[in-house]
């Protein structure tokens, strides 16, 4: 399987975290996104007429869409984050699958604006954000209501590891996640998972790394 | 009536072990809680290069920064440079604290040395932290006197937050089940939308 992949693309990141979590070899193929523009070029859109990081190759299959990459690493490695185990379950993860593109178009989006300058209407998508993560906030109160955390089931399943970059990443779009305490309780519960990994503004939880030791750890100061 | 204590979190969204962002007018916090369960509310800002303490972790009854690694115990002061681990940090190297209290599942923050405890809404526990943009004497005008949503009795408190709105914390009576919470917490965002919607026309 190769990952098309950009590392500071949360849509990859998601792709290469499920792969980590579920211990699946994946090889990395670096995309030039940023500054070269390598998704715009023949070569790449040959492979995805539509220009878009992450693309999944495996054999004759290209897949160009982050759900449909997650759930084809679940189908073939670990079954359970599938999140199929009855009707209403599997219908939470595909709600939670669409779900994530709205973070992706608002605090995703307001993200790119912030940090590569992208355009858009910086305020409607720091809105649009904000609603997003509401729903998320809500939902995820209900779950800890039922003595959960994760989205779709008692277990995490692909529905988190799809909402959670763009979520997390949402401070480096002006979106404070201040005020959102079970998205941090939600968000604290995946970065301690087994096999956690991190990408640029992700930590996995510091408290399970080892001491600081006598050199200076490097770590990006928040760009608020 | 006015009380200088602050509603900033409840408890039930800070749990052993976190370090978490809150805000008095003025000043930014962190609030974390050591390994043992204690509560502590100091400066948002490492005595070294300034860094967000709410960024950092927690080890024990301590709190490190993230930058560096300097280490704070549960009194402010300083108790290792892990760049210089064979220092006594001088005693001057200290964070600010401020009072605080856990009453009725509310962690309510206020500057030190101030007479009085925060109100104890017995019989009521914290059920949701939300906030709402608006500012906050609107809306603690506007919520004055709400003692019911959807069925279940609440106290509704108001945090405010410099430039960014406010936090509604909503205490509910204990033993409702998780029907009526669930009613509780669509009410909750109805309420929110209102007020809103209010402010923005
Ligand atoms: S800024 Fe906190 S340890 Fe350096």
């Amino acid at each position: 399987m190769i990952l098309y992949d950009y590392v500071l693309s949360p849509s990859c990141y998601k792709v290469r975290l499920l792969a980590s979590l579920l211990v699946a070899g994946i090889d990395l193929r670096p995309v030039d996104f940023h500054p070269g523009a390598e998704h715009h070029s023949p070569e790449f859109r040959a492979l995805n007429p539509a220009g878009t990081i992450p693309v999944l190759k495996d054999a004759e299959l290209v897949l160009t869409e982050s759900g449909a990459i997650l759930t084809y690493l679940a189908a073939v490695n670990a079954h359970e984050w599938l999140g199929h185990d009855d009707p209403e379950m599997q219908a939470r993860v595909a709600n939670w699958l669409a779900f994530s593109q709205r973070l992706t178009a608002s605090a995703g989006a307001a993200r790119l604006h912030d940090m590569l300058g992208f355009s858009g209407d910086i305020d409607a998508l720091r809105v649009q954000a904000t609603d997003a993560l509401r729903e998320l906030e809500a939902a995820i109160h209900a779950r800890r209501r039922r003595g959960g955390i994760f989205l779709a089931a008692d277990r995490p399943t692909i529905a988190d590891i799809a909402c959670f970059p763009y979520a997390a990443l949402a401070p480096d779009g002006g979106v404070s996640l201040d005020s959102y305490p079970s998205i941090r309780l939600w968000m604290r519960a995946i970065r301690a998972l087994p096999g956690f990994i991190e990408m640029p503004g992700i930590h996995r939880l510091h408290e399970q790394m080892p001491e600081p030791g006598p050199m200076p750890d490097v770590v990006r100061k928040e760009s608020a | 009536m006015s009380s200088i204590w602050i509603p900033v979190a409840l408890s039930q969204d800070i749990l052993s072990g976190m370090a978490i962002p809150a805000h008095l007018p003025g000043h930014d916090l962190v609030v974390w809680r050591s390994a043992s369960g204690r509560i502590a509310a100091w400066h948002d800002r490492c005595p070294h290069r300034g860094m967000r303490l709410s960024h950092g972790f927690v080890r024990g009854d301590f709190l490190s920064c993230i930058y560096h690694g300097w280490r704070y115990g549960e009194n402010g002061h300083c108790s290792k440079i892990p760049a210089h681990p064979d220092l006594v940090p001088p005693a001057a190297i200290k964070v600010p604290r401020f009072d605080v209290r856990e009453k009725s599942s509310v962690v309510w923050v206020a500057p030190t040395g101030q007479a009085g405890e925060p109100v104890d809404y017995r019989g009521f526990t914290g059920f949701r932290s939300l906030s709402v943009n608006a500012p906050a004497d609107l809306i603690a005008r506007a919520v004055e006197g709400e003692e019911r949503l959807a069925g279940c009795s609440v106290v509704l408190l108001v945090q405010a937050l410099q430039g960014r709105g406010c936090n509604l914390h909503v205490l509910a009576a204990e033993g409702y089940d998780t029907a009526q919470l669930d009613g509780l917490s669509l009410a909750i965002e109805v309420l929110r939308r209102r007020l809103e919607q209010a402010v923005a026309t």
